[in-house]
């Protein structure tokens, strides 16, 4: 049961081809910046939207990208590890929190999965704002973290550098991303989003699929933030809080969650609103605010799914214009 | 470890819950009639901190009267809010959830826009300390608790003994069944959801002399409201009041062993044991 493979795949060859592409249009450092952004949102949008495909909003991914953060930040500075191992230990070590926080949230669904994922979400903040401040750095946060450092003779620490190998991290994930949203695996979350009941009684352990997810994602969410604690080099707990995590709801929600083309669409029109907003502070969370709400009301399968709502409501003001007026029950 | 600095603890603790039990229940009213979990809920309350701050701490309007009118206002916002954003949402979690994510940030940003970013103090309306035993309570403290309690006991007898709460109650049981029996879902939602709001403002019209006014002032509250309301159990008044109370002894508690901010981690671990023990709340039906 395998989907038709061969749009998505000319999707990832044009993210590819366009993430190549840029360094030969612009090398300023400023347009290099925003293009790492979007790749390392794009990294965590997708692994988001990987969850929320199976109904769930995980309102503590933000913390795993910050597990993994802390954790490569860490054991570079203090342990003395290459970056290039501690990328994946970092992302190995949220993986693996993720299995008993996943298997404790996923017992339960609805609104308290909203609720029991943001708890853990504060639990997480609080650690590295208020406990072991030697290690983690409290408050003030955790600064000093070096860059990556060579790897077969070429040096990471320019923002060329590192923009493509945020490229490289990038395309790898989503191409790993939109191959599973194919295959089988891809179908049965799609069920389970769509009748989590059904999917059961045709004999799919719902409960393993959703933690499979978890941990999927939280494995993807912890490689993204390490990539952020070597690529900012400081960390600060509220990096990892309450609004970072709204944002990544909006990058993900606004594109829409149905295809894998939601995120991506998303995460570029969105942070690039946000570069343009940046100067007036107060109105940008504003905006958000507001676009979120409006999507969520007149488009909630997102932007990307907008020309075939568009041709819906075409059709139907073609249909009311036809029948005479107030006759019918029709909704 | 004397007696006296324990129950002091204690006392501390139970201080301010049953403020942070008045915002539980205007979500859990909300959440039980609409389904929908109100993540801008503190930011009701923030607007109830404003209107004390204009009515009582500006123009010295009485305290009292200050808060009659932050109840009233912030329930006619909370009915706006359903029938504008809310209202197509009912039994929609996912989205209606997303959607109060943006409502947060619209409303965190407007207070900003419109009030400015600085906290704004309000004086306190009561002044002096009540001893005895052994411990002692600050009379404002005091007063604060005890209106919270009264605002409590209104609600409960709103929601036994009149009209429209029954058909609260009735809506959130059933709605079907409540249609049927002619009860107008359309108004009780918005009737709920403002209800629900309005706790939230004359919880913020409480506690706004006690901490300062500010367009963020609502992320605290609302975060113990979600933890009072997990504990006790979603849609269960009494669970609501045990679940805050038993927050409120085990923090007082636990800043006798950890800073005030480590404290904080008390309550989501209390949310992350009744979940995993007892799933729907210590009080909450199925």
């Amino acid at each position: 049961m395998e989907r038709s493979a061969v749009a998505p795949a000319a999707g990832v060859a044009l993210i590819a081809l366009g993430a190549a592409a840029l360094p030969l249009v612009t090398r300023d450092s400023y347009y290099l910046d925003v293009a790492t952004t979007i790749l390392m949102n794009l990294t965590l949008t997708m692994s988001f939207r990987l969850q929320v495909s199976t109904g769930q909003i995980n309102m503590a991914h933000i913390s795993f990208m910050g597990i993994g953060a802390y954790a490569s930040a860490l054991l570079v500075t203090r342990a003395g590890l290459s970056f290039w191992a501690t990328l994946w230990i970092g992302a190995l070590v949220a993986a693996l929190l993720a299995v008993p926080i996943g298997s404790v949230a996923l017992r339960v669904s609805g609104p308290y999965y909203f609720l029991i994922t943001f708890a853990f979400s504060e639990v997480v903040r609080l650690f590295f704002n208020n406990f072991f401040e030697g290690l983690f750095g409290g408050p003030s946060g955790l600064v000093g973290i070096p860059k990556p450092g060579r790897l077969l003779g070429l040096v990471f620490d320019g923002k060329l550098a590192l923009y493509g190998l945020m490229a490289v991290l990038c395309v790898v994930v989503v191409l790993a991303l939109v191959r599973l949203d194919c295959s089988r695996f891809g179908l049965t979350a799609g069920a389970i989003r769509q009748a989590d009941l059904v999917a059961e009684t045709l004999g799919v352990n719902v409960f393993r699929y959703k933690l499979t997810t978890f941990v999927l994602g939280s494995f993807v969410a912890g490689l993204a933030g390490v990539f952020f604690a070597h690529y900012r080099q400081v960390l600060h707990s509220s990096d990892f809080g309450l609004e970072p995590m709204v944002l990544l709801v909006v990058f993900t929600v606004i594109g829409g969650t149905g295809s894998v083309w939601g995120p991506v669409v998303g995460t570029i029109l969105m942070t690039i609103a946000s570069e343009l907003l940046r100067e007036l502070h107060h109105y940008e969370i504003l905006v958000f605010g507001a676009v979120l709400i409006l999507t969520m009301l007149f488009a909630p399968e997102g932007l990307v799914a907008l020309p075939g709502a568009a041709r819906r409501l075409l059709r139907r003001v073609r249909a009311r214009t036809t029948a005479p007026a107030g006759a019918g029950l029709a909704p | 470890m004397s007696i006296e600095l324990l129950v002091q603890a204690l006392l501390n603790g139970f201080g301010l819950a049953m403020v942070y039990v008045l915002v539980a229940l205007g979500l859990t009213l909300i959440f039980s009639i609409l389904e929908i979990i109100n993540f801008a809920h503190g930011e009701f309350y923030m607007l109830g901190g404003y209107v004390t701050y204009y009515l009582y701490a500006l123009f010295g309007v009485n305290y009292f009267a200050t808060l009659v009118l932050a109840i009233l206002t912030v329930g006619i916002a909370g009915v706006v809010a359903e029938r504008l954003i809310f209202h197509d949402l009912r039994g929609r979690a996912l989205n209606a959830f997303i959607v109060s994510l943006g409502l947060l940030w619209v409303m965190q940003a407007g207070a900003q826009l419109a009030f400015g970013v600085l906290d704004k103090p309000v004086p306190s309306a009561f002044s002096g300390v009540v001893r005895g035993l052994g411990v002692v309570i600050s009379v404002e403290r005091l007063v604060v608790s005890l209106s919270a309690i009264v605002l409590i006991v209104a609600l409960y007898l709103f929601l036994r003994v009149s009209r429209p709460g029954r058909a609260m109650r009735a809506v959130a049981q059933d709605p079907d069944a409540a249609a049927l029996q002619g009860v107008n879902i359309d108004v009780v939602s918005a009737l709920g959801f403002g209800v629900g709001c309005a706790l939230a403002g004359g919880a913020g019209g409480l506690l706004a002399p006690l901490f300062a006014v500010s367009p963020a002032m609502g992320a605290l509250p609302v975060v113990k409201a979600f933890i009072i309301i997990i504990i006790g159990g979603m849609g269960s008044l009494p669970g609501a009041v045990l679940g805050g109370l038993l927050l409120g002894g085990v923090e007082g508690l636990g800043a006798l062993f950890m800073g005030s901010a480590a404290v904080n981690i008390l309550g989501f671990v209390m949310v992350i044991v009744v979940l995993l023990v007892r799933p729907r709340g210590l009080v909450g039906g199925a």
